[in-house]
């Protein structure tokens, strides 16, 4: 940034004061000077109020509006200064917020530099080759994949139907033994739990 | 008020043997812890941060009307001795007349007040010193309001660390965190 009055450069490095820093410590001064000068006109008319009324209680009426009168006095007295202050305040804001802009923009500047920099390290003909390379590469391994998978999924089916086969198979000499007794005429068996089994059965194998 | 209020931190305080010395080496210990924290405590309740021994015989602590009890400047100055013994009083001139309370060391209120600069964004902004002492924006702060000898110091622990820097113009000063 510049003009950079760093007072004292201990090892931990303090914050560097700048001249608009000197310059916002100023405004800063100016409006404390303001807010105290208006905390004492405000504390005053309180007081002036009482008085006042005081006043007026014991029947001295002329006193009264004397004091009435020193009160509107301070009390226009109290909106100048808080029309300074607002002015004070608005030059405080813009200050600082112009140094935030500053900052934004000298940081802006160096991105772009180092930014710049780093597209001089890339030059066009090398990133074309590059990608030329690379897509090669891919096309290689996709290549080299495809066999791969092809050969390692053919034996995996095969290794699966069997294993298929293998399941069905005792599934259903299993179910030949759980067949259920022929049922005796007279009596009226149900004869929904085999056909049930038989179901799930069937939806298992499948 | 106060005195109440004194009572409310300590039973002991309308204790008579308290205001005394005890020579019995145990229980003048304890004795000695009690006090400490009684300051202490009745410091950070009034937020009082600076002690003059000039004024010892009106700092409340040191008597009690209620029983008749006071402090005498010899058990003053061993418990002031015992209180700069444990980091909680620091001396501000060499003749040992005025101190800084510490209920808080100088490293929690550096923290506390860097805490306070972060949370209200203000890093990197210069602040008067009134503004954070006595300014509207700082009412509800722990910081408000303490006195600036010690709001110093512990700027000075700040800059130690690198967070602040002070500076001066026209002779008022301001500060600027990083």
């Amino acid at each position: 940034m510049g003009n950079v009055f760093g007072k004292k450069s201990k090892p931990p490095k303090q914050p560097a004061i700048t001249e608009q820093d000197r310059a916002i410590l100023q405004l800063k001064q100016q409006r404390d000077r303001l807010t105290q000068n208006r905390r004492r006109i405000e504390s005053q008319l309180e007081r002036e109020r009482e008085v006042a009324k005081q006043l007026l209680k014991n029947g001295q009426k002329d006193r009264a509006l004397l004091l009435l009168r020193k009160k509107k006095m301070l009390e226009s007295q109290l909106d100048k200064s808080e029309n300074i202050l607002e002015n004070v305040e608005r030059m405080t804001h813009d200050l600082e917020f112009a140094q935030v802009q500053v900052d934004v923009v000298h940081s802006l500047k160096q991105g772009n530099d180092a930014l710049k920099k780093m597209n001089e390290l890339l030059k066009l003909e090398d990133i074309e080759k590059l990608m030329e390379d690379s897509r090669e590469a891919v096309e290689y391994q996709n290549e080299v994949s495809n066999l791969l998978s092809g050969g390692l999924s053919r034996v995996d089916e095969e290794d699966v139907e069997a294993e298929l086969d293998e399941l069905i198979r005792r599934e259903e000499s299993a179910d030949i033994s759980r067949l259920p007794d022929i049922p005796h005429h007279r009596e009226q068996r149900p004869v929904v739990s085999p056909t049930r089994t038989k179901q799930r059965v069937a939806i298992e194998a499948d | 008020m106060s005195a109440t209020k004194i009572s409310e931190l300590s039973w002991f305080h309308d204790f008579p043997p308290f205001f005394t010395l005890q020579p019995n080496l145990d229980t003048r210990r304890k004795q000695l812890d009690a006090w400490c924290s009684l300051i202490l405590d009745y410091c950070r309740m009034k937020k009082v941060c600076t002690f003059d021994v000039n004024d010892a015989s009106k700092f409340p602590p040191f008597f009690n009307a209620k029983i008749n009890r006071q402090l005498d400047s010899n058990f003053i100055q061993v418990i002031l001795e015992e209180l700069r013994s444990r980091g909680n009083i620091e001396w501000e001139d060499k003749s040992k007349r005025r101190c800084l309370v510490l209920w808080k060391s100088p490293e929690e209120w550096a923290k506390t007040i860097y805490q306070w600069i972060t949370a209200h964004g203000m890093n990197g902004t210069v602040c008067t010193f009134y503004e954070l002492l006595h300014g509207d924006d700082t009412r509800s702060a722990e910081f408000h309001n303490i006195d600036p000898q010690l709001f110093r110091r512990v700027l000075g622990e700040l800059e130690k660390r690198g967070q602040a820097t002070v500076f001066a113009d026209n002779g008022t000063e301001g500060v600027k965190f990083s």
